[in-house]
């Protein structure tokens, strides 16, 4: 195998063992009467075979594959579902303050005061927002909120001696994560197929919902980007059964401020705040997910949340406002999910992104809902221009997407043998990010596209424009893509089968 | 917001151009009765600079550790991160890139990822490790429903798993959250007085799935007793143990000493405690365990040209692929802390490691050695410790901590918010942050405040 060329880099951490001791010179330790000792037994005989680096080395190790990465700064990221927007910088600064990197959550309510109602303001900003009663931000990542909500709707099907609910309905067009969570918390899954417009079916629903359901899993916008009118009447079905709703907040960019999982009828709904929001993605994390939900659920949240009242005797006000603010746990709490109080640092960095909008959230969602409009538009009008529009279809047939849309490349596969990957990687060739592609699986060669609104009209024209072209390679060409990135493609079926999960050091 | 739309007022122009008249048309597909009626009830739209002053405001309304003499701990440890980790960390190729489905753009983070795992793997001393999970908690109760998927067939106790009573209950309730729905049972396992592991109660745990202990263990107490532990519960449990990574610096590496399963807080290499989150959850194990693990792993691979390359791989373990069959429901991880993870350790190194925990562990030694002359208090545990452990003060630990507070002293962790019928026990903990100064100001504080419980008693 050949060795990466890095230039003047280290190309590779664990091939540098030079002179220096460490990258980091510390202070002397603290002196002491007797050594710190451990125990014969369980001292460390061999430390561990780390690389020894200058800290020039390391900076610029770092830097080298920095640059072998693509991010949203780099350029346009159009990865369907993931909502990948710009992150604006001032949130990274604050996120940097002592006040909220050096704190810790043990400490006293006292310390606290600007955490908790800084807490305070995002759980109503949400509730506001999603037409829910009570908010907790504990969970750290959106499945983890999904997770959470069924946690709470089954104790809360158990409590009231409701012992034979024991399935949650998902439809087919749904994210992995879903059936995933309500699996891991002990459910049986029920899929349902969507329409051949894929849209929820209501036929497949009612046979399916009865003294069994404990809920029922749906995003909306769907997976492919289209609002589910018949969403009140779906709510209807499962209620009528006397089943949950849960709302997945994954597509909630979509409809803020325009409708809220609240009116269309749901009693739980999770945010993923790092898409709604913002909170860089950082290559696959942290993120956080949220959820709120209706009052008959709220003492199961996980605790504490943040609440607030007039300050008694002995409660200094602080530099916040005229309330004292302080924890709660729910009577009837699930328990925690995460060790602490939640993802704070990501809060905090969605307080700042929310702040900046305000009430004019609407404002972003309808730019997002016009961006993904208007690069559906752009891309059917390229590819006219440059006659390749019979090589793809729409996803779904439908007048207006929400905030994405789906393509299908089937007719290109059975045509030319191009795949959506090929395109995919044609994409990769000419600078841009490609989009989701093979997800929702309902949708044959389906490439999942979603601009976001921080994406300019030119970008969104230059776009469509690569996109045309890349239809007009012939498909030998296009199956050697990429041949401009730091790799070519990536033999995956070697990396399963070879495992190499570690550096090999001596063994 | 006006500088983060760049269509504002190119609406109509966009409009016209899809053959649409106004912004209501985009949603002419939402039905009337679920439409918001009127604008958020939310506060006006505020600048950058408006955001960054109320944040300075409220945010300064909060007590930094930095900013008084600190001895909490507890599970959250705050070293010192060195300058570059912040400033590479905010590259914005990192810092905004997605999980990395396409390699070909993504060989930085893929890269630093797989190292990340071989960094992981040779500090615990495992063949395998993961890119992360959200944080030690999470990490823990993954492991338990990982071993009993691993271990149920051959198991004489089916779906049990065994946990130390230590546990700190935040992190037990996690665990039950988890373990739930998989109908798996948790039993604990007991201590001596001297806080290491009771060897004769690990005996009920053979022939359960797994066993979930701590190293050092909650108190603080490094427990020699956990090299014993595989040989008692045999090849068919798992051997779970949590560790503190900095500790590793010098305290054997469990797998080791048998761990099966190696988890962990990595908060303390590379991270700052932000109140409790974003941190990363270590995950590593060896091979039985590897198919039916959570989580993302990169492998190393190669190009169509034969040239090294990186790619995420096993995947079909994951919720993408197997959905409700995953062994996890884990997509979204804390991958950039582990990236300042991965670069706290890089630039440490192996010796800047044994530095890193010798510092901890000689402020510990420190504290130790005045605490247990200072009057009215007492070290519970006769035992090693590594960088925090348990003292016995006079009066109540609530009271105690109070009083300390207002003396601008951070006093540690209340053992009563864990095990409530402690009362007067207040667990300790020093970092590589801990000056001699901050232990004399301690010691001078818990000696007033026993001359007052003295005048009160």
């Amino acid at each position: 195998m050949d060795k990466p060329s890095g230039g003047e880099c280290l190309s590779h951490l664990f091939n540098h063992n030079g002179a220096p001791n460490t990258g980091y010179s510390q202070p002397p330790s603290i002196e002491t009467a007797t050594k710190p000792s451990i125990p014969a037994g369980l001292v460390r005989r061999q430390r561990a075979r780390w690389p020894r680096l200058s800290e020039p080395e390391m900076v610029r190790h770092y830097t080298w594959l920095s640059k072998r990465n693509f991010g949203i700064d780099t350029g346009f990221y159009p990865l369907g579902s993931c909502t990948m927007k710009h992150n604006p910088r001032v949130n990274e600064v604050i996120a940097q303050l002592p006040g909220i990197a050096d704190i810790h959550p043990h400490q006293p309510e006292h310390h606290l005061q600007g955490l908790l109602s800084i807490y305070y303001e995002m759980q109503h900003m949400l509730e506001v927002c999603a037409g829910m009663d009570q908010v907790t931000l504990q969970p750290v990542a959106g499945a983890q909120g999904e997770f959470t909500a069924v946690r709470c709707i089954q104790e809360y099907f158990r409590l009231k001696g409701d012992t034979k609910r024991t399935k949650v309905i998902v439809p087919d067009s749904a994210h992995g994560t879903n059936p995933a969570s309500a699996a891991m918390a002990g459910f049986e899954i029920v899929e349902i197929p969507s329409r051949v417009d894929g849209r929820i079916d209501l036929d497949a629903l009612r046979a399916v919902a009865d003294e069994t359901t404990a809920a029922m899993m749906i995003t909306n916008p769907n997976t492919l980007g289209l609002f589910e009118a018949d969403i009140s009447e779906a709510s209807k079905i499962v209620h009528d059964a006397g089943g949950q709703m849960y709302y997945d907040g994954a597509n909630f960019n979509a409809i803020l401020g325009i409708t809220s999982p609240g009116l269309m009828g749901f009693d739980a709904v999770h945010f993923n705040l790092h898409k709604t929001f913002s909170q860089p993605h950082g290559g696959g994390g942290p993120g956080s997910g949220p959820i709120g939900v209706k009052a008959h659920l709220a003492e199961f949240l996980p605790g504490p949340l943040a609440d607030r009242r007039a300050p008694t005797a002995g409660e200094q006000s602080t530099a916040v406002d005229e309330f004292w603010y302080h924890w709660r746990e729910p009577a009837h709490s699930i328990g925690k999910v995460q060790q602490w109080h939640g993802n704070a640092g990501a809060v905090i960095r969605c307080w700042a992104y929310y702040r900046r909008y305000g009430s004019g959230l609407t404002t972003m969602s309808e730019h997002a809902v016009l961006n993904a409009n208007y690069l559906r538009y752009a891309i059917h009008k390229a590819a006219r221009d440059e006659g390749v529009d019979h090589l793809f279809v729409d996803g779904a047939e439908t007048d207006v997407a929400k905030h994405e849309f789906t393509l299908s490349m089937q007719p290109a596969k059975e045509q030319f043998g191009i795949s959506a990957m090929d395109v995919a990687k044609g994409l990769l060739d000419r600078g841009y990010m490609a989009p989701t592609v093979y997800f929702p699986l309902v949708v044959p060669e389906c490439m999942m596209i979603e601009p976001t609104e921080t994406e300019s009209k030119d970008t969104l024209d230059t776009f469509a424009q690569h996109f045309a072209e890349v239809l007009k390679v012939d498909a030998e060409t296009l199956h050697a893509a990429p041949t401009t990135t730091p790799v070519r493609r990536v033999d995956e079926v070697y990396a399963a089968r070879n495992l190499c999960l570690r550096h090999p050091f001596d063994d | 917001m006006v500088d983060q739309l760049p269509n504002l007022g190119r609406e109509d122009e966009m409009l016209k151009a899809m053959g649409l008249q106004n912004m209501e048309d985009l949603f002419s597909d939402i039905p009337d009765d679920v439409r918001f009626k009127g604008p958020l009830p939310l506060r006006p739209p505020q600048s950058e600079e408006e955001i960054l002053s109320d944040a300075r405001r409220l945010l300064g309304a909060n007590i930094s550790m930095g900013s008084r003499t600190s001895f909490l701990g507890a599970g959250l440890y705050r070293n010192y991160i060195p300058a570059s980790v912040f400033q590479l960390v905010t590259r914005g190729e990192f810092l905004t890139a997605y999980t990395p489905y396409q390699p070909e753009v993504s060989q930085g983070m893929l890269q630093a990822m797989w190292e990340f795992q071989s960094l992981i793997s040779e500090l615990v001393g495992l063949p395998i490790a993961n890119l992360s999970l959200y944080d030690g908690s999470t990490a823990a109760a993954e492991a338990l429903t990982c071993a009993v998927r691993v271990h149920n067939r051959k198991a004489t106790q089916p779906n049990t798993v065994y946990v130390s009573s230590l546990t700190s209950p935040d992190k037990m309730s996690v665990m039950e959250n988890y373990c739930q729905g998989a109908e798996i049972t948790i039993k604990t396992l007991e201590h001596n007085d001297d806080g290491t592991l009771n060897l004769d109660s690990l005996n009920d745990a053979a022939g359960s799935c797994g066993v979930y202990l701590e190293q050092p263990n909650p108190l603080g107490v490094l427990d020699e007793g956990l090299t014993k532990t595989k040989e008692i519960v045999g090849e068919h449990t798992a051997l779970i143990v949590g560790v503190q990574p900095v500790s590793l610096g010098m305290v054997e590496a469990p797998g080791h000493y048998g761990a099966d399963i190696v988890v962990g807080e990595g908060q303390p290499l590379g991270s700052p405690v932000t109140a409790g989150g974003p941190l990363y959850g270590i995950f590593a194990c060896s091979k039985p365990y590897l198919r039916l693990m959570p989580g993302r792993i990169v492998g190393r691979s190669v190009d169509v040209d034969g040239k090294e390359a990186y790619c995420l791989t096993l995947s079909t373990r994951e919720q993408h692929i197997r959905r409700h069959r995953a062994t996890s429901n884990i997509c979204t991880n804390e991958t950039l802390i582990a990236l300042m993870g991965a670069m706290h350790m890089a630039l440490l190194g192996p010796d800047g490691l044994h530095d890193l925990a010798y510092r901890n562990a000689a402020a510990c030694q420190k504290a130790k050695e005045v605490l247990v002359e200072t009057p009215g208090v007492k070290i519970v545990h006769d035992a090693p410790h590594f960088n925090e452990f348990a003292i016995e003060i006079e009066g109540s630990a609530e009271a105690c901590l109070a009083y300390l507070d207002d003396n601008g002293i951070i006093g540690g962790f209340d053992l009563g918010r864990w095990y409530p019928s402690i009362t007067n026990q207040i667990l300790i903990t020093t970092t590589d942050q801990t000056t001699q100064q901050d232990i004399e100001a301690l010691s001078a504080q818990l000696s007033m405040w026993t001359s007052h419980q003295g005048v009160s008693a």
